[in-house]
């Protein structure tokens, strides 16, 4: 079978393709993308900016009504781009079939008409901002116009992520390029599909191509013509890319990022527990950790029905029966190997240290609970692998997340409520930005603040009509006595 | 020291000397030794009990579970009390300079029988004694390193009395060398050139500035050992040896890398003299495997796995160790391939060695 992998406008042809090839049981998939030229970047870039006139007029409900149309289809689960998607994202990124099945549905669902609304709404004091100047309180009226051209750099550890990013720039009526990833190469451009099949004119505003990070050729005409840039990667990608980037051009970037898990004893009571184990089994096996709102370490307070020791045993527990139904992704050997270097570690400590135990999959690196009573931020090489932190008091662990403070971003947590708001304060001030409930923490709602600031905001710009314009241009109308 | 210690110490004696590569010899005799560990060494025990491995459920010596080498820098591995030890070998400790791996050995008997045999026989087949020129650090500088211990048993059994050691307080004698290789160069005696892989690159360094280059008489031999990797410069293993043979004008098979490692009592060698052949080979008493690195499974011949040593020579410790550096078997031998790298996050979660190193910042 043969997918064309790139999403372009109409009228754009390539002379040349290379093909990747892609097995799993007797099946074959050829993604097909064009061998690209930086002619062919700075065609495809002056179409979909040129193209984009068409949509500029858009108002955005109708935008709105667009992508939920598209969205619509792929809740179907007889549509063969769903399809489609179900069977081969699994074989590229190694997850299982039926998470990224139940994933991906309910990802999809945070772009119906009802979420895109709640989304704008959350940072607009109306959607026909983006449409129009909207009478401003203090007088005088403001619009925000979205860029005219954003270029998105995806990452591939999280199915169907770029989709926000591409939504994003739909809403603000941009044109958008972006560079799928390998590591899930497929979801970005089987959206612009689904869109094409909804209204051609959004579609001729998008391309969507693979190329490998880092070509210059390719690369350098889009730092230099984007107004917009969003990155999502490592720390490095990011730098590197900054250093490309003209200082006039905005640029975001979604860098490394750290969550963790804290478990108060109100969570531990008899009637309880097993809800806050299958939460914390839920957080660290979506995507297999891969996520950065999945939780590196949880902090467990003792004094409970449940000892924490006692929580990482049955934790166990519960990961072994669950690799069961949902196998890992199959691991590098540097991820195999990470797991690994950790579990030796602390088995070999546990030989002289009563407060150290490991509990692990009995003969690969499926999963892995680490407990210990070090109060230190221990990073997890994830893939199912996570540290169970003993605590006398939750608040304890507060010293051990400082020297991450650039990189906190969600903290799942089980308290009781006024606790919570406590633990909250806290949080906030020491860098985390998403506080949620444990079995969430992959679940970010419509309209959040990803890593602490706005989505749409971020990206606009504000044009001000003062009033005194308009009390000059009244001035102008002869027919006012 | 203990009976039993006595007792394996000799028959590991005599095994070594015998150098038989016999398979059921090496069988019979990995059994013996992994019975005397689990009776001896309270932290291999546990972790052979850990996996349901004890002398009684073992057949072969396949099953002995290798040891990762974490346990020398977290638990102490040894048969026999470690104050009485006659030297405690360290690691360098790059990652944790508080926290070293220590091989104790409470006798050097068998540590000195296990590298001189297998030095001779892959370094020096054809010669008994030779002239040694080191640039490394002698075991008087360094009571802690093996391969101090190493290079200064290679001069003491094998050496001329030409040779000598260029490595002192100050760091290596750059000039003095320089100076004995263009003496040597005049005469028609072979040398054997014995160091760290990195002291050669400094010393080349230091003879390209000042356009200097030797072309060593016949026969001589470069030895180095340690590797390119983790050191402030990359350079790749045929870059390294072009670079000898343009400065010393010694071909590649005269070239040979040893492979050790602070926790073996025993070292893996190239053929390069012996066949001419750059993939590496070990002692009777040592074998390699290659293991899947997810499930530590053996597999199969040339297939790329995570390397496990069985060195019988390291009769105090653990007999087998599971090491962190990846290679693969092909018709010749052993290719290795380096140490596994810490992970690269996939995509916005922190891989974990870049976390720890913001910490330390």
């Amino acid at each position: 079978m043969q997918f064309n992998h790139f999403a372009v406008p109409d009228g754009i042809a390539f002379s040349s393709f290379e093909e990747r090839i892609i097995e799993d049981h007797g099946a074959t998939l050829s993604l097909r993308s064009p061998c690209l030229s930086s002619e062919d970047i700075v065609q495809l870039m002056q179409t979909i900016r040129e193209n984009r006139q068409k949509i500029k007029d858009y108002r955005t409900d109708q935008l709105i009504q667009i992508i939920d149309a598209a969205i619509q289809k792929w809740l179907d689960p007889n549509y063969p781009l769903r399809q489609f998607a179900e069977k081969w994202v699994p074989i590229i990124t190694g997850y299982d079939k039926n998470m990224v099945r139940l994933e991906l549905k309910q990802f999809l669902r945070l772009f119906r008409k009802k979420e895109l609304l709640r989304f704008i709404q959350q940072e607009f004091p109306s959607i026909s901002v983006l449409d129009e100047f909207y009478p401003q309180s203090n007088g005088g009226w403001s619009r925000a116009y979205g860029p005219e051209f954003i270029f998105h750099i995806f990452s591939g550890n999280v199915p169907g992520l770029p989709i926000w990013s591409l939504v994003m720039g739909i809403l603000l009526k941009s044109a958008n390029f972006g560079k799928t990833p390998t590591g899930e190469p497929l979801m970005a451009i089987l959206f612009a599909q689904s869109l094409r099949e909804v209204n051609v004119d959004v579609a001729n505003t998008l391309a969507i191509l693979p190329w490998k990070g880092g070509n210059q050729e390719l690369e350098a005409p889009l730092y230099q013509g984007s107004d917009t840039v969003i990155a999502y990667g490592s720390n490095e990608t990011v730098e590197q890319i900054r250093k490309q980037i003209p200082s006039s051009t905005r640029f975001l970037h979604y860098g490394y990022k750290i969550s963790f898990a804290m478990v108060g004893r109100e969570a531990l009571r008899q009637d309880l527990y097993r809800d806050t184990l299958r939460r914390l089994r839920d957080d660290m096996t979506i995507y297999d950790q891969q996520a950065c709102l999945s939780p590196h370490l949880v902090f467990i307070e003792a004094g409970g029905n449940v000892s924490p020791r006692m929580l990482a045993q049955q934790l166990s527990s519960e990961l072994q029966q669950y690799a069961l139904i949902r196998t890992r992704a199959k691991l590098s050997p540097e991820e195999s190997q990470a797991i690994r270097s950790l579990r030796n570690e602390y088995e070999f400590k546990a030989m002289t240290n009563p407060n150290v135990a490991v509990y692990q999959s009995e003969i690969g690196t499926e999963w892995t609970v680490i407990y210990h009573k070090d109060l230190s931020f221990q990073p997890s090489p994830l893939n199912r692998t996570i540290h169970v932190v003993q605590c006398e008091h939750l608040e304890e662990s507060i010293p051990a997340i400082l020297p991450f403070r650039e990189y906190l971003q969600t903290v799942g947590i089980a308290t009781h409520p006024t606790r919570l708001m406590h633990l909250s304060g806290i949080l906030g001030e020491q860098g985390v930005t998403r506080i949620c409930a444990i079995g969430s923490m992959n679940r970010s709602v419509p309209g959040w603040h990803h890593d602490g600031r706005f989505n749409l905001i971020d990206l606009v710009r504000w044009v001000d009509l003062e009033g005194s314009a308009e009390a000059l241009a009244e001035q102008y109308d002869l027919d006012v006595e | 020291m203990k009976k039993d210690s006595q007792q394996i110490i000799e028959k590991l004696l005599s095994f070594i000397k015998a150098y038989n590569d016999s398979d059921d010899a090496f069988n019979q005799m990995a059994l013996e030794l992994f019975r005397f560990q689990f009776e001896h060494n309270m932290a291999y025990k546990k972790y052979a009990v850990a996996r349901k491995k004890t002398p009684l459920t073992i057949k072969t010596w396949k099953d002995i579970p290798p040891i990762p080498i974490q346990a020398y820098k977290e638990v102490t591995l040894s048969s026999e009390p470690i104050e009485e030890a006659e030297a405690v070998f360290m690691t360098s400790g790059t990652t944790n300079k508080e926290k070293k791996g220590k091989n104790y050995h409470p006798t050097l008997s068998v540590w000195d029988a296990s590298m001189v045999g297998p030095f001779r026989h892959f370094v020096l087949p054809h010669t008994q004694k030779t002239t040694i020129f080191v640039l490394s650090p002698a075991e008087e500088m360094n009571q802690n390193s093996s391969l101090s211990r190493y290079l200064t048993k290679a001069v003491e059994y094998c050496g001329t009395e030409q040779s000598q050691f260029f490595f002192n307080q100050d760091g290596l004698d750059m000039e003095g060398l320089v100076h004995s290789l263009q003496s040597i160069e005049q005469s028609s005696d072979p040398v054997l050139l014995m160091g760290a892989t990195f002291s050669y690159v400094h010393f080349l360094d230091y003879c390209e500035e000042r356009n200097l280059s030797f072309h060593l008489p016949k026969g001589s031999v470069i030895f180095d050992t340690g590797g390119l990797k983790g050191q402030a410069r990359e350079i790749s293993g045929d870059d390294f040896y072009a670079w000898i043979t343009r400065s010393f004008g010694i071909d590649r098979m005269d070239c040979i890398n040893m492979y050790g490692m602070t926790e073996l009592s025993s070292q893996l060698y190239d053929q390069t003299i012996r066949k001419k052949q750059v993939e590496k080979a070990t002692p009777p008493w040592v074998r390699t495997v290659i293991l899947d690195p997810e499930t530590l499974a053996p597999l199969p011949h040339g297939m790329v796995g995570v390397i496990a040593h069985y060195d019988l020579a390291n009769w105090n410790s653990a007999l087998a160790i599971l090491t962190e550096d990846q290679g693969f078997y092909n018709e010749n031998g052993l290719v290795l391939l380096g140490r596994i790298q810490g992970s690269e996050a996939r995509g916005c979660s922190i891989a974990i060695d870049q976390l720890l190193q913001s910490q330390r910042k």
